[in-house]
């Protein structure tokens, strides 16, 4: 009797349901969960189904009839709404209801909508139940992340074509209307003010307009919350007097100075009767900078001496410290920090040549392990080597010391730009990696033929090797003999393999995430070694396994794994996990070495928020499914 | 039987008294307090019936199934949903699965009884939704009458008067279930099914919810006097 009604409304349910992703990859039981729980709701065309000002997102939305137009504004404000309209079988408030959040945006019902709806804590017990769910919802999250990425991406290319300079007047500079208080009022209402409009400075003016003082909120806990000062008394008393001021028409150079000057972090721009126009901030001035990447290119290669590479090398790092804050994502800021150093290695290259005459011979500057993969993150050393040709045997041991004298000076002089020195002399200047073709062309053939712990170790820096400078021939070259070895020697493949399963993804069985693996730093993840190191000690097998001459790991992955019939969706599943761990290294990097700590890799689990730790385990979850395929392969 | 006895509703089918278990339940229901007619659509429960029955006249037509479901603050949840199958449908390879259609023969006196007690206690006393509701109604009563000696007290909404109030510019008669159902695009599990029907009802029941409400029709007190006042209008014309 009523069993049977419920049996039959639960299968038509599952029956509708079963027509989408994900649900027709769900597992029954979890299927039949979710028919059984969800409750069918109508919204008359243009009734708001969900949005911001309802509150944390009540549920999972599942558009059974009719189209729902959702208009989003992904994140981060002031980008223009984007829209999207969703129908039968589309879900919607997945990324609100993991973060127990409100959505942004709304969800509006276009024409009469049907919806199923799940409660919250259905929601999350669905997750837990199915293993295909909880997939579908943490990819939904990655790609949520990715399009508010693209999106800042965007504002940052806008920003750019703007070409603000340091050279912009200050008219130009100050983005929005000055907020000031009259200096009677009273604490409370300046900070009120400050709270409301989320500002970090309030201007005291006088009835003239004229600024007589500045608070901020470092003052807040200094001058109120500690003293115990009565909110009520007037601003006037807790305010910094004398602020610094500058006319409209200073330009952005003048207000750094200022701030240099005098240790402060505002300066307020005022107009010829000296009454308050703006506010600029230190944020504002670094920001500016940010622009210039075509004038760091042009000062790089128009640079004379080492001394303007010196400053060049830390526009670079400034500048992809700004991306970094500008949301810019992990593959574009590597890639971009890999070019400018290409760039800037190059120009340190040929002022050496100037001093060295190397002419008449082949020869090759090589990038080695992360560089030579372009992947390279704030903190990098140097890795790099030289090949060369010999024709005649007995001039070999005169040319290489030739090689060598020339190399220690560009190792030295890119230590002096920023790159550090390799601590384990993986230098051109070091006579074991400064060789003839003929000389690597052994030294590789030998790793792969005797393939111990060493060799293996070896070839996960020297394999991707990658050109810089001079004969780029030699290193494909190099590279087509290396093919011929591997692809007759699937043995050392096999034991590349085993290498690179040596390591696992930090998943727990019971808690996310395993943190136990360094004593000495308890609670965290190196995301090197137990991060990114996966995916690229699997994308090298890969791609030696396959003769792909690419050395990127995003590249290898795409080239190999269309050959190795990986299908398009799991290969961008791994390419964003991998990119993602890249993007909270760089993060990390920059908040260590913004707090004056050299970059490590250790990050907390815990530090990150909800959505992150979901990402990042669906990241790991990829680097365990590569690892899979290589022992699928290597039967291991 | 009379007309005059199955009205007072009071006769019953010789020989089937009630147990002292049945008479206590039907008791329970009878107590239960009036539901507030007043209240928004969104803070009441409906509940949406359907019978399928042999033959066209209500005061004859022997009910194969009944088929009712809750509509609660203007939501269906699969769970809140209740059938009684009378019969074995015609081999059909979609048989309903139930424990009651198991038995080839028609249900006994008893069980008859015993599910009509339970459909009373689902039906509570919630305002009653059907599309032709004159003739699920008669039905109904008519069986509630004979087998529990009950007479239903509650108010009944019927979509074939509300609906073409609502939407003046559908085009579908008054009989026709499956001309709103296409013009609305709702699709049936099983057409002619009583549970099927039920609950393709119930979608035109919100549907018709939202546009009484925002017509000011906002509660079920409300819809009652729209489909009064529609029936008054048709009957003087």
């Amino acid at each position: 009797m009523s069993n049977s009604a419920v049996e039959t409304l639960v299968s038509a349910c599952i029956r509708f349901l079963q027509a989408y992703p994900p649900f027709d990859q769900m597992e029954a039981a979890a299927l039949r969960f979710l028919a059984e729980r969800v409750r069918l709701l109508h919204y008359p065309k243009g009734a708001r189904i969900l949005s911001t000002e309802m509150g944390v997102a009540p549920a999972l939305y599942i558009v059974h009839r009719g189209r729902v137009r959702a208009k989003s504004t992904v994140g981060l404000g002031s980008g223009e709404p984007t829209s999207a309209t969703l129908g039968p079988g589309q879900a919607f408030a997945i990324g609100a209801l993991m973060a127990q959040r409100p959505t942004f945006g709304a969800y509006l019902a276009q024409d009469d909508v049907f919806c199923y709806e799940l409660s919250a804590d259905d929601f999350f017990a669905l997750t837990q139940k199915s293993a295909a769910f909880n997939l579908f919802c943490t990819q939904h999250i990655a790609g949520l992340l990715k399009q508010s990425q693209q999106q800042l991406q965007l504002q940052f290319a806008q920003r750019a074509a703007e070409q603000k300079t340091m050279n912009s007047p200050l008219a130009a500079v100050v983005k929005r209307d000055a907020v000031a208080v009259a200096a009677t009022a009273s604490i409370r209402q300046a900070v009120e003010l400050m709270a409301e409009r989320h500002l970090g400075s309030m201007v005291v003016v006088d009835d003239q307009e004229v600024p007589v003082g500045i608070f901020t909120l470092s003052d807040v806990l200094k001058r109120i919350v500690l003293p115990g000062t009565s909110l009520e008394q007037p601003i006037s008393n807790v305010m910094s007097s004398t602020p610094a001021t500058l006319p409209l028409a200073a330009n952005a150079h003048d207000a750094a100075l200022l701030m240099a000057m005098r240790g402060i972090r505002h300066v307020l721009a005022v107009d010829e009767g000296g009454r308050l126009r703006g506010v600029v901030s230190e944020r504002d001035l670094f920001k500016l900078q940010g622009a210039g990447l075509r004038q760091i290119r042009h000062a790089i290669d128009a640079a004379s001496s080492i001394e303007v590479l010196q400053h060049a090398r830390g526009d670079v790092r400034q500048l992809s410290l700004t991306m970094l804050a500008e949301g810019v994502g992990a593959a574009e800021i590597t890639q971009f920090i890999s070019t400018l150093n290409d760039t800037v290695t190059r120009r340190v290259l040929e002022l050496n040549l100037e001093r060295h005459d190397l002419y008449g011979i082949d020869w090759a500057w090589l990038s080695f392990g992360s560089e030579g993969r372009d992947e390279q993150t704030f903190t990098t050393d140097q890795d790099n080597g030289i090949v060369f040709i010999c024709t005649d045997i007995m001039d070999r041991e005169l040319t290489q010391l030739r090689f060598l004298e020339f190399a220690r000076d560009v190792n030295a002089d890119l230590d002096r730009c920023g790159f550090p020195l390799c601590k384990g002399n993986i230098m051109a200047g070091n006579p074991e990696l400064c060789l003839t073709l003929e000389e690597w062309e052994e030294k590789f053939a030998q790793w792969v033929r005797t393939p111990e712990p060493q060799a293996l170790l070896n070839a996960t820096i020297f394999f991707d090797f990658r050109p810089l400078f001079g004969r780029f021939n030699l290193a494909h070259r190099l590279r087509l003999s290396l093919f011929r070895q591997t692809r007759g020697n699937p043995l050392f493949l096999r034991m590349l393999a085993e290498n690179a399963l040596s390591v696992s993804p930090p998943l727990g069985r019971i808690r996310d995430f395993v943190t136990g693996a360094d004593p000495e730093h308890p609670g965290t993840i190196d995301l090197k070694k137990f991060g990114v190191r996966l995916f690229t000690d699997a994308a090298r097998v890969f791609a030696l396994a396959n003769s792909v001459e690419a050395t990127n790991t995003v590249q290898r992955l795409r080239r190999a794994g269309a050959v190795m019939n990986i299908s398009g969706d799991d290969l961008a599943a791994s390419i964003e996990g991998f990119n993602f761990i890249q993007l909270l290294r760089l993060r990390h990097q920059h908040f260590e070495q913004e707090h004056g700590r050299p970059g490590d890799n250790l990050i907390r689990p815990d530090d990150l928020n909800e959505i992150e730790r979901r990402v990042l385990k669906e990241a790991f979850r990829q680097a365990r499914k590569l690892q899979a395929r290589l022992k699928l392969d290597y039967q291991l | 039987m009379s007309w005059i006895s199955r009205f007072l509703g009071t006769q019953r089918i010789p020989g089937e008294a009630l147990t002292a278990r049945q008479e206590q339940l039907v008791a329970g229901w009878r107590q239960l307090p009036d539901v507030d007619l007043r209240r928004s659509h969104y803070r009441c429960r409906y509940v949406v019936i359907d019978v399928e029955a042999t033959g066209g006249d209500p005061d004859s037509a022997q009910p194969r199934a009944i088929a009712a479901l809750a509509l609660v603050d203007g939501q269906i949840a699969f769970r809140d949903a209740w059938q009684l199958v009378l019969e074995e449908p015609v081999a059909g390879a979609h048989a309903v699965p139930s424990s009651m259609a198991a038995a080839a023969e028609p249900l006994a006196a008893s069980s008859m009884v015993e599910g009509l007690i339970a459909f009373l206690a689902f039906l509570g006393k919630a305002p009653l939704v059907a599309y032709n509701a004159n003739y699920v109604r008669r039905v109904i009563r008519r069986v509630l009458a004979e087998y529990l000696g009950v007479r239903l007290q509650q108010p009944w909404l019927d979509l074939a008067w509300i609906l073409p109030d609502l939407f003046r510019e559908v085009d579908a008669g008054p009989e026709r279930l499956d001309a709103w159902l296409e013009h609305f695009g709702i699709d049936s599990i099983k057409r002619h099914d009583a549970l099927s029907d039920a609950f393709a009802t119930a979608q035109l029941l919100q549907i018709a919810m939202a546009h009484a409400a925002s017509r000011g029709f906002d509660t079920p007190a409300s819809l009652r006097e729209l489909e009064k006042a529609r029936r008054h209008m048709r009957q003087s014309a």
